[in-house]
């Protein structure tokens, strides 16, 4: 049967629109679900790859190292938080709690019973997953809104606990813990060793993310943020899966959060309460949920930005503020969509077949 | 005995009875066409038999099991499919990755389709597969929807009005689409309003008014039906066609 429109009317329309507009329209268009060709994917991972793996010899200096480990440890949470945002369209702006749930439970299982790195990272990548399923139970009767909510609350109460947790959580002032237990000829206290292992964690939940992505259990996840109802009456169980990623995104989060405790080797409450959840939020959205560089992009420019731009704490949450509004104003889809978006440009590539409808339905 | 089989089914929201008691039999081997006034209850009937709402009572019986409130999901994975008169879609993705989504949901114990590329075929969307759903004009976004549905490998696809919002020509292309799936083996039932459309479609007509079926049969028969007459030929209704 003949198909009585065509999109290339459409797009035509477009060129009559006045540049500026099309140049504004090129960039916020969501790109997300129109894939770049293999080549293109192959040769960025790659180069990326290669720039991550080079970065201690590039003879940048302690403080830079170490600010590059807390944005990778960082982005590792994130993509937990990519998948369940940006893949399921569940936003939380508790994440930083659960990151505290993977912290406290390895720094316990440490002072408690002497367990170290490696044996408790399960143990604490596990409790993780559970509590994020546990928080998002109330997620399958109430609509998005109130499981962020939910999620605000739970920060509040983690940090109350453990402030009032006497010495099983060290209260107020935290645990300690000791380095990481060295692999043969490895001693991670060496930073740029430290560095490795979690580029190394941060590689796996790039792979993971990205395996999830072309999946079929990706797709399943991008028709539940699309359409609850339409995802069931093809026979997905929408409860089940909601209740799924979000132990994924928890099992990021216990990951991220023991490696934060071992390079810090130290950890306390305010570490894993409101405003460091919010930063985690704000980097997302900032780097592009639904995109596989979004969340890394997010992480970066949160922690670099007031180191490039020689900020204060205080001006930096100013600058952060101001991010936030551009990108929700400029970038619905994030910096990933922009780059993804001007690429597409460049190359003349099909990338904005959207014409700007493919941006609604978040969270 | 049908392969679907309603029973009783009641639903009530509130003080509004929705479904006051119906009975049906549907096979799968023809189209079976659902009329009524606005607000009778025909939408209602299939968010009941496919789990969307719970059923105040009765039961509906597929393929000789209860399927009576065991959810939406699990009804879809008998292969009873429905689709919804608000056309739907998955609006962010693209026309591909929507039918690839069911298609791989039908494909569990064995779906009827190659690959999401026939389905686009069979319904006329391949060369729009790269598009986003969300940006389709109606008259696609009603043959997604159909896509879809086709996507889960349904025995028996309900369909609610599919040709509303579309222009005549879209409606009789559809017609013809719709026309095809009984001969495949996949049963349809379809509510609509266009009595001209039904007649030619319809191997059996059921009539909806508040909530009880009062009339089912040929379609000539029931809309010769005198009760059927009265419930269209209301002050400001248009008589149907007969
Ligand atoms: N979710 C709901 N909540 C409350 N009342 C509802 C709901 N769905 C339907 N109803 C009521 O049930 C009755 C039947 O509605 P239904 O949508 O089934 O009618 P319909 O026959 O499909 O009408 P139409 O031809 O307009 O689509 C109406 O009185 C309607 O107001
Ligand atoms: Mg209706």
């Amino acid at each position: 049967m003949p198909v009585t429109d065509n999109s290339a009317g459409k797009t035509g329309a477009a060129t009559g629109r006045t540049r500026a507009s099309h140049r504004l329209a090129l960039l916020t268009a969501d790109n997300a679900s129109v894939p770049l060709p293999a080549s293109v994917q192959a040769i960025t991972a790659i180069l990326l790859a290669v720039l991550l793996i080079a970065l201690p010899w590039l003879g940048l200096g302690y403080r830079f190292l170490s600010i590059a480990i807390t944005t990778l440890y960082t982005a590792i949470g994130l993509y937990g938080l990519g998948l369940q945002f940006g893949q399921a369209g569940i936003m939380s702006v508790g994440h930083a709690a659960l990151m505290g749930v993977g912290a406290y439970a390895s720094a316990i299982l440490s002072v408690q019973l002497g367990l170290g790195f490696w044996t408790s990272l399960p143990f604490a990548m596990a409790l993780s997953a559970i509590v994020g399923g546990v928080i998002g139970l109330p997620t399958l009767r109430v609509g998005g809104q109130h499981y962020i909510i939910i999620t605000f609350c739970f920060c509040a109460l983690f940090v109350i606990v453990l402030t009032n947790g006497g010495t099983f959580t060290g209260s107020a002032t935290g645990l300690d813990v000791g380095s990481v237990t060295p692999l043969p000829g490895i001693n991670f206290d060496k930073l740029s060793n430290n560095y490795y292992l979690v580029l190394a964690a941060l590689f796996l939940a790039l792979a993971a993310t990205y395996l999830i992505g072309i999946s079929r259990y990706g797709r399943t996840l991008r028709a539940i943020r699309e359409n609850e109802q339409l995802a069931r009456s093809v026979g997905i169980n929408v409860d089940l899966h909601k209740l799924g990623v979000l132990m994924v995104s928890g099992l990021f989060a216990g990951l991220a959060g023991v490696l934060q405790l071992y390079y810090l080797r130290h950890i306390s409450p305010t570490l894993f309460g409101a405003f460091p959840s919010l930063y985690l939020a704000l980097m997302v959205m900032l780097g592009g949920a639904r995109y596989l560089y979004g969340p890394l992009i997010g992480a970066v420019i949160v922690n670099f930005l007031p180191e490039v731009l020689n900020l204060d704490p205080v001006d930096s949450r100013i600058a952060y503020g101001i991010c936030l509004l551009l990108v929700i104003l400029l970038l619905p889809g994030g910096v990933g969509a922009g780059i993804k978006n001007v690429y597409c440009a460049l190359t003349g590539g099909s990338g904005t077949q959207t014409q700007g409808g493919g941006s609604n339905g978040r969270a | 005995m049908a392969a679907l089989e309603v029973r009783g089914l009641r639903k009530q929201f509130g003080g509004v009875v929705a479904l006051n008691g119906i009975d049906l039999d549907i096979d799968t081997d023809r189209v079976v066409g659902i009329v009524g006034p606005n607000g009778s209850g025909k939408t209602t009937l299939f968010n009941v038999v496919t789990g969307v709402h719970p059923a105040t009572g009765g039961t509906v019986l597929w393929q000789g099991q209860d399927i009576t409130n065991i959810g939406a999901h699990r009804i879809a994975r008998k292969r009873l499919v429905r689709t919804f008169q608000q056309a739907m879609s998955f609006p962010g993705l693209t026309v591909g990755e929507n039918v690839r989504i069911a298609w791989e949901q039908g494909r569990r114990g064995g779906g009827r389709w190659a690959s999401p590329g026939t389905i686009l075929d069979f319904v006329g969307l391949a060369p729009l597969g790269r598009a986003i759903a969300g940006s389709l004009p109606f008259g696609s976004l009603r043959r997604l929807g159909l896509a879809v549905a086709l996507g889960v490998s349904p025995e028996l696809l309900l369909l609610d009005e599919p040709g509303a919002g579309l222009n005549d020509s879209e409606a009789q292309a559809f017609a013809a689409v719709i026309a095809q799936l009984p001969p495949q083996g996949i049963g349809v039932c379809l509510i609509d309003h266009d009595m001209d459309m039904m007649a030619d479609l319809c191997d059996r007509l059921v009539v909806l008014d508040f909530g009880t079926k009062i009339a089912e049969g040929p379609p000539a028969e029931v809309l010769a039906d005198p009760k059927v007459r009265e419930v269209y030929l209301g002050p400001d209704k248009k008589a149907p066609a007969s």
